[in-house]
């Protein structure tokens, strides 16, 4: 294939998405505007982003930065626990069967359910949200970054004896590097978990967070600030998203 | 045990079992390779050709028996520290697809702590015999099989060896790729003087490279033929598939192989 028809190739797919989304915004904006559906339903785009604007730095802001810090502590010490938890239950295949429905069931568990004995154990300091995202989030890492580290071709094991690899550098050699895709799809899951979980825990404890601005917004019928906290939680997830996705790419540049 | 025995395999045996039935692969099985020479192994699918040379090549333990490498014993199984003798090439190519070529050369040398500019230097003439160093820095994903079979070799040289091991390395490529790389194998042999076991499926193959040609039996594996192949290895080039006396050999090995299916 040429160069030229990569190039347009690749600018289609980075354009697609943003058509798609211009798209949405244009028919939600059409249809508030028709008069056709109340607006505490659905504020326009248009009225949603300056709402937004304009109420940032007074409401807004000290909400989202105490989001900003639970998600990205939580979601940081959740990747470190979940891969240590993954790296060692690996090593021992009767911890890594024993402890697998647990994760599972901490995986499927909505955490907005176990939120309020959490709040009740940990007491209301609202940093104890941490807890809450890393609860949420280092489990899908475990798993994933276990099914990578324990799904090995025999001869890759068998590669490692063939030249007398010590156990400490087979598993960083071969069984780490083996599962690096699987550690990214893992921390990549993990990422969004910790915004649902943060979110969640917002959702229970109120006094902070975006969470609990989108109630209070809601509450007070303030749709367009509503929906425009939605939108800034949203962003900072997919920001947070294509970070990992860029490093990913810079990491795992093989192909199997 | 004669001055020259690199590797002896004596009453070697290996069991699996499923907890109530024990199935023997290899039931009391003696050999000695000797320095220098080219051991060609030869049987049935199953017979446990490629336990037996994981066995030899210290990949797996045996159930029972020496395992006796350099005039030491070192009974059932050849331990990690001893593991330099051999340079292993697997079916596939079993490459690290996330090294590079030359990664994957390092990657023995690294293990084997193996440092400094001599080893590195190392790599490049192993991919130079090899014909691939203007891809030393390529992944796997971008090389065809034969190529990366070619890879899997130069790792098995790459810590100069004192026996290569190959396990039905090139069963897995097209016919032409294969004697291609037969012939390298062959260049290898000569040039490094390199004790060689393989396991082929292939009597042609088997017949080109070896000194020695084993012809093993069914499940549990022992020793049916042992044929010498007295052809001069300078004088098997290309022509030799039309000579007259390897031509023989094929027919022996073949209707050894018939009589004992």
């Amino acid at each position: 294939m040429g160069t030229k028809k990569k190039k347009k190739i690749e600018w289609i797919n980075i354009l697609a998405p943003f058509v798609v989304l211009a798209i949405i915004v244009v028919i939600l904006e059409v249809l508030a505007k028709s008069g056709k559906v109340a607006e505490y339903v659905l504020p326009a785009p248009s009225k949603v982003v300056a709402g937004t604007i304009k109420s940032f730095g007074r409401a807004i802001l000290p909400d989202f930065l105490f989001s900003i810090k639970i998600i990205l502590i939580g979601f940081i010490s959740a990747t470190i626990l979940g891969l240590l938890l993954a790296a060692v239950f690996s090593q021992f295949s009767i911890v890594a069967k024993a402890t697998s429905p647990v994760i599972i069931w901490l995986v499927i568990t909505p955490m907005i359910t176990l939120v309020p004995l959490v709040l009740l154990w940990l007491g209301n300091d609202p940093n104890v949200r941490v807890i809450i995202v890393i609860l949420q989030a280092s489990p899908i890492i475990c798993l994933n970054t276990l099914t990578g580290l324990t799904t090995i071709e025999t001869e890759k094991k068998e590669l490692a004896r063939s030249v007398g690899a010590t156990r400490f550098q087979a598993f960083i050699k071969i069984n780490f590097m083996n599962a690096m895709p699987q550690v990214f799809t893992g921390i990549k899951l993990g990422c969004i978990f910790s915004i649902i979980g943060s979110i969640s825990a917002d959702f229970v404890a109120k006094t902070i967070g975006m969470g609990n601005k989108i109630i209070q917004f809601t509450k007070y019928v303030q749709t367009d600030l509503a929906y425009g906290s939605i939108l800034l939680v949203a962003l900072l997830g997919i920001g947070m998203y294509m970070l990992i996705e860029a490093i990913e790419k810079k990491v795992v540049i093989w192909r199997k | 045990m004669a001055k020259n025995d690199k590797l002896i395999l004596s009453h070697i045996t290996k069991s699996f079992s499923d907890g109530k039935n024990q199935l023997d692969v290899i039931k009391d099985f003696t050999h000695t390779v000797k320095e220098q020479e080219s051991v060609v192994i030869l049987g049935p699918s199953g017979c446990g050709k490629s336990t037996l040379l994981k066995i030899a090549g210290g990949i797996i333990d045996a159930s029972s028996g020496e395992i006796i490498l350099n005039g030491v014993n070192y009974k059932t199984q050849i331990p990690k520290e001893a593991l330099k003798t051999f340079g292993f090439v697997f079916q596939t190519s079993n490459l690290l697809h996330w090294r590079t070529v030359a990664g994957n050369l390092l990657f023995t040398l690294e293990v084997m702590r193996l440092k400094g500019k001599e080893w590195t230097d190392r790599v490049d003439e192993i991919l130079d015999i090899v014909g691939l160093l203007q891809y030393k820095e390529v992944f796997p994903h971008e090389l065809s099989g034969g190529m990366k079979q070619r890879v899997a070799v130069a790792r098995a040289l790459v810590h100069n060896p004192e026996i290569l091991i190959l396990d039905q390395s090139f069963g897995a490529l097209d016919a032409i790729t294969r004697k291609m790389l037969s012939f390298e194998v062959l260049k290898i042999h000569q040039a490094t003087n390199k004790t060689m076991l393989m396991v082929t499926n292939n009597v042609p193959e088997a017949v080109l490279l070896a000194s020695r040609v084993l012809v093993l039996s069914n499940k549990p594996t022992e020793i049916v033929k042992e044929i010498s192949v007295d052809i001069p290895f300078e004088e098997r080039v290309p022509e030799i598939y039309a000579d007259s006396r390897f031509l023989e050999y094929c027919s022996e090995i073949n209707s050894v192989i018939r009589d004992n299916m």
